[in-house]
């Protein structure tokens, strides 16, 4: 018999990817803010654990716990409007044993596995409308709470997500199509539903002149930070918009802007790739992964992460709205990162548990060996191994 | 072997991938995404790079003014006068501020405790203000213990800072008030005006006095600095420099001691005569340098320069003493007896009387429907202008001023200064009144009517200083010097002297001669015996002076202005006007006591007291700088 090590089934790409995400925004951070540093490497420290314990739990146990958690996580986002701690005009925080906590963060993962859950459960019922009901159903109650918060930003990163589970799960055409019909005509509406300050953010967007002092200076000063960068950067520690402070929340939502700076256009381009290539990667293994609920961990974390990427890299060079989300991995915040490393734990989760190649010998005959998750045709290299 | 129906792994190989199509698309929409992205980077870092780093420079470089230090103002020998001290004051730099309107609006707050302004007064202040990278001065000249308090503030207000900025000082801040005059933050009305000088919003400008009348010359020239700051406004460092030229130095003609004087003899005389309010003007009848400039009461001149409290200046306004109004420039009175030498010339000169003429001085005459009386009530006998003077005979006057008529005394006013503003260096100087019946009919208030129309009694108080005439103390001293010094009229100045900071004269003083007084010497040497005898003769109403212990000799005439319409009864206004020594003056002197009573009794002792500290001490006094 030949058993391989489960290590062995660890994707060691998609690990050096992120840990070289991580390295780059450790750079950023401290180039943007010293004193955060500490807290962030502490933050990593909890984030590698997650990453490792989400990654050492079989995904499989975590249907039974998606409920439960679900329910959790709504009393902790209910928890917030009632105690929490404001910033920007926003209540966001809980404390908890001192550190902050922003649940919001966490509810990503677990509004993830809740769907993932939904959508496994209603395998062979993709299509139907039930199914994109439900998982509307599940989306929408923490959505609403967090954009309630108001943290429109967070919202969209939930029905980002809800969209891109029920299109890569293989929902109707149709249904997909009457969804972003509605969407369609909701856009007009969306400014009238939001505060004041969301109002603004987009109309600084649309025309960032019109207050350029005011809600459009950070835009225009993140703007400038990039295009100052030039083709190489100022260097590390060296860009001026960002040691003097002009870039604003340079740490966390405008950290891109901080890292542009520093290392120009190929900085950014190597930053892109990185990201382009883990999320290739997760799609890779969404592509291998041995059932339809480990298939749906791994693609709603690609989409969760990818929309989180193009938003905040978007709104930093003018493409977005600002819409404060932090760039996965590399901006400054704990609960943040701790989230995206525990995602990425349990892809790896997925991925351990994948099946590398199976031997039934009953069906050796038809000399094809099946997986869950498709079929593989040995060559005779193979069988003759097998045979011996 | 491998038991049947047991799952078996091998190494190394792969399940075949099952990417469904949407797993591909999902996979093309990153690569889109990152090739859109990649675009908008080559676009802003490439094609903009450029133009966009020229924005960052002009994001962190900044030209700042850097204040030229104002000149140092010293009386003729070198004494200072109002000079800059280093003291703390209170900044802020606008884009240093909370940026939240809350915040502001409580930082504004935290600032105005600390400054003694109001929020909304600084919150103008920083809106109107158009360099948010500029430190905008809050509060200058802070006390050390308001620093202190300041600079444990600090920290919970961003954007503000403390300076060390030098602030304008006065010595003897009320002696010299009205000269000095002061400084102050341009009001907003004002900076306007000035912008195109390049003044910043609150620079420190001259208000009034010296300060004011020489500002181009005390201010400088402003330098700059190029800075690379924070987003916050903190200057991190300064890249090029062009150094501010300070302003120059100017030294007045007052003498520092005699001006001291002055004001001490005012005081004291003031007090004597209960009287609130005075003026002295000493000049050099040989050039026209004012040596003494004294209007009491004077006011603190330094509470302005820190940035005076509207409190504070209210309570200036409301003194009854008006201690702001400079009375001697700008103080209109009566002359009073101190008119007749213009009377007298214009009579000599016209042909009215000559020096032999001997015309009664009686109690009292009456022109038309009117009776005048004497100062005296009873009759002096006959006299000729050289008698008229010392005894100040009034009905004598009358007499001389019925035959002269009011366009002919007049015009010999205004050749001795009255009706014209003196070209003195300090702003508010007021010209006096040289009267004639069309101005009566333009101060009148039923203009055409008979009581507006001038009559023979407002001809002969006329000519005696009283009717529609009037004066300021500098033009009086003007006058006075006139009479000392041959009949030329000059033009007062009290800059002695401009030097640049290395101590080179730049301007100094030159006599400017306003006209000469169309008098013949032999008719003026009538009325300057005329001004002796008021001190050494027997009538003279100045004998008292000897008394007193006036050892000099020289001119005077004493002044008593009685004024006002009908129902005021208030004491007269005292005057004295003097010149000496007789032969070659260097001193001439106009005093005035406002309500003081008899110019003998109160304007004269004061000033007495002034020539004798004059003469005692005019070796020094008339040694240049």
């Amino acid at each position: 018999m030949v058993r391989l090590h489960p290590l062995h089934r660890l994707d060691l790409l998609q690990l050096l990817l992120t840990a070289m995400l991580v390295s780059l925004g450790l750079m950023a951070v401290f180039s943007a803010s010293q004193p955060d540093l500490k807290r962030q490497l502490l933050s990593l420290a909890v984030g590698l654990a997650a990453f490792a314990a989400a990654a050492a739990l079989d995904y499989r146990q975590l249907r039974r716990a998606a409920l439960p958690t679900y329910a959790v996580c709504l009393l902790l986002l209910l928890a917030v409007h009632l105690a929490g701690h404001s910033a920007l005009g926003a209540r966001r925080w809980l404390s908890i044993a001192g550190f902050p906590l922003e649940p919001s963060e966490i509810a990503k993962l677990v509004i993830l596995v809740a769907l993932a859950d939904h959508l496994a459960r209603a395998q062979g019922r993709e299509q139907r409308l039930p199914t994109l009901l439900g998982a509307l159903a599940l989306a929408a109650p923490p959505a609403v709470l967090i954009l309630l918060q108001p943290d429109l930003g967070t919202a969209m990163v939930f029905a980002a997500l809800c969209v891109g589970l029920l299109f890569l799960g293989g929902a109707s055409r149709l249904h997909l199509a009457g969804l972003g019909a509605i969407g369609a005509v909701a856009i007009p509406i969306v400014p009238h539903l939001l505060h004041g300050y969301q109002r603004r953010r987009l109309e600084i967007f649309l025309n960032p002149a019109s207050d350029p002092l005011g809600a459009g200076y950070n835009l225009i000063q993140a703007r400038i930070a990039v295009g100052s960068g030039g083709v190489f950067g100022h260097g590390w520690l060296h860009g001026p918009q960002s040691q003097l402070g002009f870039v604003p929340e340079r740490a966390t939502d405008f950290i891109f802007a901080v890292y542009a700076e520093q290392f120009g256009l190929l900085g950014c381009l190597v930053l892109l790739l990185l990201f382009a290539f883990l999320l290739v990667r997760l799609a890779w293994a969404a592509s291998v992964a041995p059932d339809r609920f480990g298939f749906l961990i791994a693609t709603g974390v690609a989409v969760m992460l990818s929309f989180q990427v193009a938003e905040n890299i978007g709104m930093n060079i003018g493409l977005t709205p600002i819409a404060g989300i932090p760039l996965p991995l590399v901006s400054y915040g704990g609960s943040a990162l701790v989230t995206n490393l525990a995602a990425l734990g349990l892809v790896q989760s997925v991925l351990l548990r994948r099946r590398l190649l199976v031997y039934r010998p009953e069906q050796v005959l038809e000399r094809y060996l099946l997986n869950e998750s498709g079929t593989v045709r040995l060559g005779p290299e193979i069988e003759a191994p097998l045979r011996a | 072997m491998i038991e049947p129906g047991r799952w078996v792994e091998l190494a190394g190989i792969e399940p075949r991938p099952r990417w469904t199509r949407r797993l591909h698309l999902f996979t093309a929409i990153v690569l889109i995404g990152v090739t859109v992205l990649s675009w908008r980077l080559v676009e802003l870092q490439v094609i903009q790079g450029a133009g966009f780093n020229r924005l960052a420079l002009i994001n962190r470089i900044h030209r700042l003014t850097v204040e030229a230090e104002r000149g140092v103002i010293y009386d003729r020998h070198g004494l200072q006068l109002a000079f800059n001290d280093p003291a703390w004051s209170l900044q802020v730099t606008p884009v240093g501020l909370p940026d939240d309107r809350g915040g502001r609006a409580a930082e504004y707050q935290q600032l105005a405790r600390l400054s003694g302004r109001t929020a909304a007064d600084i919150g103008l202040a920083v809106a109107a203000d158009l360099d948010p990278y500029r430190p905008l001065t809050i509060k200058a000249g802070l006390t050390q213990q308001e620093a202190e308090t300041a600079q444990e503030r600090l920290p919970e207000l961003p954007g503000a800072r403390l300076d060390q900025v030098p602030v304008r000082r006065y010595a003897d801040p009320e002696i010299y008030s009205h000269v000095l005059g002061y400084t102050g933050r341009i009001d907003g009305e004002a900076y306007k005006q000035l912008r195109g000088s390049g003044y910043l919003p609150d620079e420190s400008i001259g208000r009034a006095g010296v300060e004011a009348g020489l500002e181009d010359v005390l201010r400088g020239r402003n330098g700059w600095e190029d800075v690379e700051t924070d987003a916050n406004g903190v200057v991190k460092q300064v890249l090029a420099l062009q150094a501010p030229v300070a302003g120059r130095s100017v030294y007045l003609s007052l003498d520092g001691a005699l001006q001291k004087e002055a004001y001490g003899r005012l005081q004291e005389g003031l007090a004597k005569a209960n009287s609130k309010a005075g003026a002295i003007v000493a000049t050099d009848p040989r050039d026209g340098e004012v040596l003494a400039l004294v209007s009491y009461p004077g006011y603190d001149a330094n509470a302005f320069a820190a940035g005076i409290t509207q409190a504070a200046y209210d309570k200036l306004l409301a003194d009854p003493g008006k201690p702001l109004y400079d009375r001697a420039i700008a103080g209109l009175y009566p002359p009073g007896s101190t008119f007749k030498m213009i009377t007298g010339t214009a009579g000599l000169e016209e042909g009215k009387i000559t020096p032999s003429t001997l015309l009664g001085c009686p109690s009292h005459l009456s022109f038309g429907a009117w009776t005048y009386w004497n100062w005296a009530r009873y009759d002096f006998g006959l006299m000729n202008v050289l008698k008229a003077i010392p005894t100040s005979c009034d009905t004598f006057f009358y007499q001389v001023a019925d035959r002269l008529g009011p366009d002919a005394l007049a015009a010999y006013a205004r050749a001795f200064g009255y009706g014209a503003v003196p070209g003195i260096e300090i702003p508010g100087a007021q010209a006096g009144v040289a009267p004639n019946p069309d101005y009566k009919q333009s101060i009148c208030a039923t203009p055409g009517s008979p009581e507006c129309s001038w009559n023979e009694g407002d001809t002969v108080t006329m000519g005696i200083g009283q009717s529609y005439v009037l004066a300021t103390p500098l033009i009086q001293a003007m006058y006075a010097a006139t009479m000392g010094n041959s009949g030329t009229l000059l033009r007062p100045t009290i800059v002695h002297k401009v030097t640049d900071g290395a101590g080179t004269v730049l301007t100094s003083a030159q006599p400017a001669v306003v006209r000469q007084v169309p008098i013949s010497p032999a008719n003026l040497e009538v009325l300057r015996q005329g001004m002796n005898q008021c001190l050494n003769g027997p009538w003279g109403t100045a004998a008292i002076a000897r008394v007193l212990g006036f050892r000099w000799d020289g001119g005077c005439k004493t002044g008593t202005a009685q004024f006002g319409g009908t129902g005021v009864d208030l004491p007269s206004h005292a005057w004295f006007v003097d010149f000496g020594p007789y032969n070659t003056p260097t001193f001439a002197s106009a005093t005035l006591l406002e309500n003081g009573g008899f110019g003998e009794y109160t304007a004269e002792p004061v000033a007495v007291n002034v020539l004798d500290y004059y003469f005692d001490h005019r070796g020094q006094i008339n040694l240049d700088g």
